[in-house]
């Protein structure tokens, strides 16, 4: 497609074209179009687009959001340097102080259930939250990206069996079946994510087959099979990457939802208390209502992670195809 | 028009009898996982037994029969109305039914009142918001809706009992204290029937209902017959004959679904609280009821208010895009009408989607609201059984939920239909 400079040059020189200094307007004026300039001006388009995209998604709440996000990562990972407190002193065998002490200078935010620090639990369950937000989130959206095409490519008795599957996984209240089986694989956190993800597959996988099935249509996937392209090859190169970005665009909707929906399940207690965990803070801090901050500042932090989430959510989705509904 | 309600009870009939292989799956997924739970279903109550008690016990429930005995077992039990009887916890002892005959109506009770406002809030803000863009009201909406799908329904709970129980309690100087919010509701004792119906009594029951919706549709069909247009007189004397003998039929068809219905009510009670204490007349019981509902009631509205908000003001914009919406303006149509009647009407059909979805997500959502403001319905039953690792109960709340969310679904397509006539099903 994209022709080196000197085929450019030949190009311009056979249709006796302007000459390269009255190029400068294109340049230089804004909306200045040179319609027989076709290869550069693609170059160009394609640049202006780019900017176009950036210009759109660069809206104060999308970079609000973001600002938190990072903010959160950056407290995620330099956890260790901002507090004291090891995580042993957080968990429940140890009993390292009073319980629901208010502010102090030793704890600036008092204490929770068994003398924990507030603060110090509340940074250390900002790594569980990113963890708890990115991993089932992950599994949901790679499952239904894969399957869906799979699903709506082949039709037929492939497409039956998924569609019957999803249809069952929708009659069951997703969130009770986790429950029950937090009770068979124990209540370790990693298994519940890995859980949450998968009964999570069955709406992306719903929503990437209906746009399969309008991909599928399209004169370029046609082409290529009459054009004698394997199977998989037309799957996984022409119909996957036109399918991406309103997939990708979901991405982060669904990570507040989730984080919301595993914080829920703790605190109904049904996640292990060896990690430090918003959502069992605020199931300890609104027990005693001594400190009040103990179970407000987690929800607090839970819900700005989720609210920035779905302010670039709603960002990208205003940049990228404002028609879509999600 | 007669032609295509056929097809519409046709295709119900047929979404009906897809749902029983569902429901077959879904009864046979939750026997073995609820069966794979790493807990004891004894292990609640057997502190301080003799071992052979234990193996008595085992014996009398059947669990120590192998698991796909136990599964035929349930499955023989379960079609012929017995759902197990419930191992251990507050209702121990007690058979299924019993406990979610009893404890179904509170938490529908509390579901009742989010399920309608929610949708109206949420739809006229949406609209609103949608109609002013880029206004103030706009973007105090859009804030309002993106805050609200932030926080975690249960810690709104948790504030609003945080400042209904302590902060104006404190800040009114210790006055805040009626006495109504106080009287526990156990020791009221209302002079309701205390009986629980059987599972064939509530079967009886849902029998005689649709006796009765069938009488009231009879004497519609009649009324329709009477005011059709004849040209001969005969014609007309027949159908008017014709309609009346209907009419008459459907009054008696009405009266013979009704007296059974009035008949189960005076015996057994509806057991929604707010009904019964009107039809047995106790207005103290009532308020105190309905001063119990008001704060899980507020709580719950807001577990699904900001998603369907968002799809609203979505789709909204979309509409107003469109030529029809310009054409309405052009023709000098107000405003109010375009908004309300061609905008909204068209606008809503992605949304009532999400309104039934609605259901599904306060029946969820009563796990954790029961739980906070000590409410024993459903939510908090179900609970206590996935701890206890109660079985019986376990699956029976699981099909209880599982039939709740597929007649939802059932009515969202129906409801299509309203909605967008365009849309028929074959």
């Amino acid at each position: 497609m994209i022709k080196t400079e000197e085929e450019i040059a030949l190009n311009t020189k056979i249709k006796d074209k302007p000459g390269i200094l009255s190029l400068l307007k294109f340049y230089l004026i804004p909306g200045w179009r040179v319609p027989e300039f076709n290869e550069q001006e693609y170059e160009i388009e394609k640049i202006r687009s780019k900017r176009r995209f950036f210009r759109h998604l660069l809206t104060l709440l999308t970079i609000i959001g973001s600002l938190v996000i990072l903010s959160f990562i950056f407290m995620g990972i330099f956890t260790p340097w901002l507090t004291k407190f090891p995580v042993q002193d957080l968990v429940p065998p140890s009993i390292p102080g009073i319980p629901y002490e208010l502010p102090s200078p030793q704890h600036p935010l008092g204490t929770t259930n068994n003398g924990y620090d507030v603060l110090a639990r509340m940074l250390w369950g900002t790594r569980t939250s990113l963890f708890m937000a990115v991993i089932p989130t992950g599994i949901a959206v790679g499952g239904g990206l894969v399957l869906g095409v799979i699903s709506a490519y082949f039709g037929g008795k492939v497409d039956y069996v998924f569609m019957r599957g999803v249809d069952l996984i929708y009659s069951i209240p997703t969130l009770v079946i986790v429950l029950i089986l937090t009770q068979t694989f124990g209540l370790n956190m990693m298994d519940i994510l890995i859980i949450y993800g998968c009964f999570a597959i069955a709406g992306n996988l719903r929503f990437m087959r209906s746009l399969v099935l309008q991909i599928r249509e399209m004169l370029y996937v046609k082409a290529a099979k009459t054009g004698g392209a394997l199977k998989f090859k037309v799957m996984f190169s022409h119909i996957f990457p036109n399918a991406l970005p309103p997939m990708i665009l979901t991405f982060f909707g669904q990570m507040a939802i989730t984080m919301l929906g595993i914080a829920a399940i703790a605190f109904l207690g049904l996640t292990t208390s060896q990690i430090p965990n918003w959502g069992q803070d605020i199931a300890w801090g609104n027990i005693y209502e001594d400190n009040v901050l103990a179970f407000l500042i987690p929800g607090i932090c839970t819900a700005l992670f989720a609210i920035a989430a779905l302010l670039i959510g709603d960002g990208l989705r205003d940049a990228i195809d404002p028609r879509l509904k999600i | 028009m007669a032609k295509k309600s056929i097809n519409m009870v046709k295709y119900i009939i047929r979404r009906i009898l897809v749902m029983i292989p569902m429901l077959f799956a879904v009864l046979t997924i939750t026997f073995f996982l609820s069966h794979a739970m790493a807990i004891n279903p004894l292990q609640s109550k057997m502190t301080g037994w003799d071992i052979n008690i234990y193996y008595d016990e085992m014996e009398r429930l059947g669990l120590n029969e192998p698991i796909y005995v136990q599964y035929l077992f349930y499955l023989r039990d379960f079609f012929t109305g017995n759902w197990g009887e419930s191992y251990s916890g507050q209702f121990q002892g007690w058979l299924v039914n019993d406990i979610l005959i009893t404890v179904l109506p509170r938490t529908l009770e509390l579901m009742i009142i989010p399920i309608i406002i929610t949708p109206i809030i949420a739809v006229k803000l949406g609209a609103t918001s949608a109609k002013n863009r880029k206004k103030r009201k706009d973007v105090l909406i859009r804030s309002i809706a993106v805050v609200g799908a932030g926080f975690p329904s249960f810690w709104i709970a948790i504030i609003l009992r945080f400042f209904f129980g302590r902060v104006l309690y404190e800040a009114t100087f210790f006055e805040f204290d009626l006495e109504i919010y106080n009287s526990n509701s156990v020791t009221l004792n209302p002079s309701f029937p205390d009986i629980i119906p059987t599972t064939l009594d509530v079967f009886g029951l849902v029998l005689f209902l649709f006796l009765m919706i069938g009488g009231f549709y009879l004497i519609y069909r009649g009324n329709k017959l009477r005011k059709r247009k004849q040209t001969q007189k005969w014609k007309y004397l027949l159908f008017l004959l014709l309609s009346g003998a209907l009419v008459c039929i459907g009054a008696l068809v009405c009266i013979l679904g009704i007296v059974p219905i009035i008949m189960y009510i005076n015996t057994y009670g509806t057991k929604f609280r707010l009904i019964d204490s009107i039809i047995f007349n106790e207005p103290i019981y009532f308020w105190d009821t309905l001063a119990h509902l008001l704060l899980p009631s507020i709580s719950m509205t807001f577990i699904s208010l900001a998603g369907i908000t968002r799809l609203t003001r979505s789709s909204m914009l979309e509409v107003l895009e469109q030529d029809y919406i310009r054409t309405a303006r052009a023709k000098g149509v107000p405003e109010k009408e375009i908004i309300n009647n061609h905008a909204l009407r068209n606008a809503l059909i992605p949304t009532s989607n999400l309104i039934i979805g609605g259901v599904a997500s306060a029946l969820i959502g009563s796990l954790f609201i029961e739980r906070i403001f000590g409410y024993s319905g459903y939510g908090g039953v179900f609970f206590t059984a996935i701890i206890n690792g109660n079985i019986p109960l376990i699956n029976g709340c699981v099909m209880v939920a599982t039939i709740i969310l597929l007649s939802s679904n059932l009515i969202t397509d129906v409801l299509y239909t309203i909605i967008d006539p365009r849309i028929i099903y074959t």
